[in-house]
């Protein structure tokens, strides 16, 4: 697949044609991402707090790595990161299975699944969270029912983050839509060639679908990624980052500091660093999956 | 064969219902809730009421503003309408761009198009918000949906890349031959196969736009031109003396119908795509 | 290569063009006379106070045609943000209702708001006393006015406590007594938390500052209480969990997960029986009982006296420094806080008024009742502490709530807990201090 790493342009078509089609991008990047980065890079040397504008120079990004705050909310976001990905892919993955089967009404299943997406994260979620989660919930009277002990899943620091991750994984119609995308691209004849070569259900879905949806995995594995890196919403409504900060991610933190407690400096230079972090993360992907080559 | 295909549609029936209830529950919840008392809210987690007044919907329609939910939900498909179009249309561009050509600094703009996603959206706000402050566009739509046109969300581009990767290049090549130009072959060969694609940003805009509250908080200030996400928070108060929460649910109902209508009208397009007759014709 | 250079020194030629170009702001003098303009009014609050204040509007338009008011308001989440961008941007409101701590805190700080003082023909203070205003004074310039004043105190489920033929406590001793008599019945005879209010620290310190006579915080940002007063705020807190009078913050997590105390159903159904509030918000508290069932209770003392106890205002009018009309909108300013027909109107949206003007027209209309007005009246009675604006940050709420946390999980003693708060303390306060 990787035949024609440096596609050349048809001929006739001039190197600028490019160039002329991702314009309203090229003015898009100036405005809406250099000017704010830049902006948010210089508001990153300052210090607010006195309610004037203090320059501080690079000594906001300097203390970032010996920065306890920082480091752990980076290491929790991590871990949140790596034990969410994997799961929603596979969940979101299966569902889309299940959702691109042919069946009578199939519109509203997939209009049900994707309900927990649109409603978010508001109160009916809080609350449904409360009840299958808190100390007498559904979930720990179904382990006592299996003759398991229960577990503190609020107020236990160890196993707060999975209230999260089941949250994130509940609301996964996002990826779920993408991978419905691309298993709807699957032309039928693939199918029936491979029933003629004798491919079962599960040797069929590993030899033939996944690779041609490779694309859409690749798609959400890196988006996913991002966005359980920035994660800031359903720790917020469903903890408050706590306990003992054993939700408090770095988008969380920068909201604080940005917003509750209006360091507005310390706020700038903390996204630089999640900035930092994310890269790397999506680098890496990037290079496992070897699509720096042939993405360019 | 058909016993087996019998068999594979009876449990895709019995797991479906399954996960539907769990995925189902809360909007139940919801809409009972709208009906509950504030103690019976938090109290109980059964979704059924103890009884059916209707008349807080009419009040929620009404809110306490000169106006009815139905004038915000103008509003808010008059953000929602140009984004889609600009989105649609900037995005498809672009991505057209990365996936098609070769052109000076490619890998610095595709760099520049990834490292736009990374940043968190918060630290944007400030800038703009005195970018937008300075052209004196503030408590206008532009803010909301200028960035639409110039591909401001990434992830759409990149999404589309990624479909049009799956499109054979033999088609671009042959539709050249059949006399096609650049802009032809996007609109005659290209769009009809990702049309799946541009159907889910569809969606990602309207349910995003219609969830987005911070950002429209802090750029909108007269109440006459709030969206909905603004007009449904509007009799929230923590710090205050207590408010009718049902009044606050029901809103959000109301709210939530236009979202889960468009999704599932726009579900339909997935069946079509290049299954159709891309690689046959 | 050479064009991204080109690219870079430009956006940050614009960047700093824009983050420069902000001394804009010299104040516009009043003129003294109400000219025909157009005033923004902003507010947050739940449906009642928007109600009552599109009334009061209605009746100002009536009042003054030629001063057009235009209404911008909406719910509390996020409207701290969008005042700040608002105020560094200098796009403010003419008038604003503003929270106490928000002279501090905001860009600019109280340089952010008119000083009304330079106003005083259009603002009537008569009907006020001069702790109250003094509120909103910094350095001799009036920067807020007081809406209403509040402070927190005790409500009690009264059906809960009949049934286990318990009295409301008046001393800190009983209050420790009632949690073991309590907790035979599985249930609490109160609850503090670490929320964003932050009402196990609030208790805390209405002890140390009634066993020690010292000041948590001064109005001007020093820190009043030594590491050992911490230390002894948190000791305080300790025995509370000890004893059983309140949730350990565990079992509290476990139990209601994030929510508020009102939306929990262990408050709901009496299990945990009391709880420290504002006077101007137990409303909701009351609401998700039967009526009448909560209770107010008397300040807890040593049994000597009922100092320590704190006030605040719990919401003030400013005057955006930027505006362009300021006679105008301290006349609309005045006609809030003042007028008799508008405090009709308004009631107690927005607490109980601070103005004996407006209290005096409530009086009249007999609106002057509830819960609100029985802890008014018994902080009214006792010698308060006004609550300085640097407790009410929500830096320092964090750092004391942190520590709280710390010892209730164990996780470090009270005393190298207090150690640390101290020093977070002192180090932030150096910090914003001027």
């Amino acid at each position: 697949m990787k035949s024609n790493i440096k596609y050349t342009n048809p001929v006739g078509v001039s190197r600028y044609t490019g160039l002329l089609l991702i314009l309203p991008f090229i003015i898009g990047s100036l405005v809406l991402t250099m000017y704010p980065f830049a902006a948010s890079f210089i508001f990153g040397m300052t210090d607010s707090r006195s309610g004037e504008m203090v320059f501080t120079g690079l000594g906001n990004y300097r203390s970032l790595l010996s920065d306890p705050d920082f480091i752990d909310s980076a290491l929790v976001t991590l871990k949140y990161a790596a034990i969410l990905v994997p799961l929603k892919l596979a969940v979101s993955l299966f569902i889309a299975l299940l959702l691109s089967i042919e069946l009578r009404g199939i519109g509203v299943w997939r209009t049900i699944f994707y309900i927990p997406s649109i409603l978010g994260s508001g109160l009916a979620v809080m609350i449904m969270w409360q009840f299958l989660f808190t100390s007498g919930g559904l979930v720990n009277q179904l382990l006592v029912l299996c003759g398991l002990s229960p577990v503190s899943w609020y107020g236990d620091s160890r196993y707060s983050i999975y209230i999260i991750v089941l949250l994130r994984l509940w609301e996964s119609g996002s990826a779920m839509l993408i991978f419905l995308n691309a298993l709807k691209g699957i032309p039928r004849e693939y199918y029936e060639a491979a029933k003629v070569d004798g491919c079962g259900n599960i040797r069929g879905f590993f030899r033939i679908t996944l690779p041609l949806i490779r694309n859409a995995v690749f798609l959400n594995l890196v988006l996913q990624t991002i966005s359980a890196l920035q994660e800031f919403s359903a720790p917020y409504m469903l903890t408050g980052g706590g306990p003992m900060k054993s939700t408090y991610t770095v988008g969380m933190l920068i909201y604080n500091e940005m917003f509750r407690f209006g360091d507005t400096g310390y706020a700038n230079a903390v996204s630089w660093g999640l900035f930092v972090v994310i890269t790397a993360a999506v680098a890496v992907l990037f290079r496992l999956t070897g699509r720096l080559s042939e993405e360019i | 064969m058909k016993a087996a295909g019998i068999i594979k549609k009876t449990a895709g029936y019995v797991l479906l219902s399954a996960a539907g209830i769990i995925m189902l529950y809360p909007m139940l919840w919801l809409v009972g809730a709208s009906f509950k008392s504030n103690d019976e809210i938090f109290s109980s987690a059964w979704f059924i009421p103890h009884d059916l007044e209707l008349s807080v919907y009419v009040r929620a329609w009404r809110t306490v503003t000169p106006y009815t939910m139905g004038h915000y939900f103008l509003n808010t498909f008059g953000i929602i309408i140009p984004r889609m179009v600009f989105s649609v249309f900037s995005s498809v561009l672009t991505a057209y761009g990365f996936a098609r050509f070769e052109f000076p600094l490619k890998r610095f703009f595709f760099s520049l198009l990834m490292c736009s996603m990374f940043m968190p959206a918060i630290v944007k706000i400030m800038p703009m918000y005195m970018l937008w402050g300075r052209r004196g566009l503030l408590d206008s739509y532009i803010p909301l949906t200028l960035p639409a046109l110039l591909a401001g969300e990434g992830s759409f581009v990149l999404m589309i890349i990624q479909f049009l990767r799956g499109v054979p290049k033999e088609f671009d090549e042959a539709a050249r031959i059949d006399g096609c130009n650049t802009i032809q072959v996007l609109f005659y060969i290209l769009i009809p196969c990702i049309k799946p694609v541009i159907a889910t940003i569809c969606i990602f805009t309207f349910l995003w736009t219609m969830n987005e509250f911070i950002e429209p908080l802090i750029m909108i200030s007269s109440v006459r031109k709030y969206p909905l996400s603004l007009i449904l928070r509007l009799s929230a108060d923590s710090t205050g003396d207590g408010y009718e929460q049902r009044k606050i649910i029901a809103m959000s109902v109301i709210g939530l119908i236009p979202s889960i209508a468009v999704f599932a009208a726009a579900q339909r397009k997935f069946v079509s795509g290049i299954t159709a007759g891309g690689l046959t014709g | 290569m050479k064009k991204i250079v080109l690219t870079a020194a430009a956006l940050a030629a614009v960047t700093l063009s824009s983050c420069g170009n902000r001394n804009q702001d010299i104040s516009v003098k009043p003129d003294g006379s109400l000219d025909p303009c157009t005033l923004r009014f902003s507010w947050w609050g739940g449906d009642d106070r928007h109600e009552a204040a599109l009334r009061a509007l209605e009746l100002w338009s009536e009042r003054y045609p030629d001063i057009t008011v235009i209404p911008e308001y909406g719910g509390w989440d996020g409207w701290t943000e969008k005042t700040a961008a608002q105020l560094s941007g200098g796009t403010a409101p003419d008038l604003m209702q503003i929270n106490f701590d928000w002279l501090i805190s905001m860009p600019k700080g109280g340089d952010a708001f008119y000083d009304l003082y330079s106003i005083p023909e259009r603002i009537d203070i008569s009907g006020y006393d001069s702790e109250v205003l003094s509120f909103g004074e910094m350095e001799g310039a009036l920067r807020a006015v007081t809406i209403s004043v509040s402070g927190r105190t005790l409500f009690y489920n009264s059906e809960v406590y009949d049934s286990l033929g318990a009295e409301y406590p008046e001393t800190w001793d009983e209050l420790i007594a009632l949690g073991s008599s309590f907790s035979g019945k599985g249930a609490y005879p109160l609850d503090l938390d670490i929320q964003s209010g932050g009402t196990a620290w609030y208790l805390a310190v209405v002890y140390v500052q009634q066993t020690t006579g010292r000041q948590f915080m001064t109005m001007d940002g020093e820190l009043g209480f030594s590491a050992e007063d911490i230390k002894l705020a948190l000791d305080f807190y300790r025995r509370l969990e000890d004893e059983r009078v309140i949730r350990t913050i565990q079992s509290r997590t476990d139990e209601d997960g994030n929510a508020a105390l009102y939306q929990s159903p262990e408050f709901i159904d009496g299990t945990v029986a009391g709880v420290l509030e504002w006077g101007s918000s137990v409303g909701k508290y009351e609401m998700v009982l039967p009526e009448g069932v909560l209770e107010a209770g008397p300040l807890l003392t040593d049994g000597e006296s009922t100092d320590g106890w704190m006030i605040k205002p719990s919401l003030m009018y400013a005057v955006s420094a930027q505006t362009q009309y300021p006679d105008e909108a301290a006349q609309l300013l005045d006609f809030f806080i003042n007028d008799p027909d508008c405090a009709a109107i308004m009631g107690t949206t927005r607490g109980i008024p601070a103005s004996s003007y407006a209290q005096a027209a409530l009086e009249e209309k007999g609106l002057l009742t509830g819960l609100a007005m029985e802890s008014d009246e018994l902080l009214g009675g006792a010698d308060t502490i006004m609550v300085s604006p640097y407790m009410e940050l929500t830096r320092i709420k964090e750092y004391c709530n942190e520590a709280i946390e710390k010892v209730s999980y164990g996780q470090t003693d009270t005393g190298a807990a207090a150690e640390e708060l101290y020093n977070s303390i002192q180090g932030y306060l150096e910090k914003i201090r001027k």
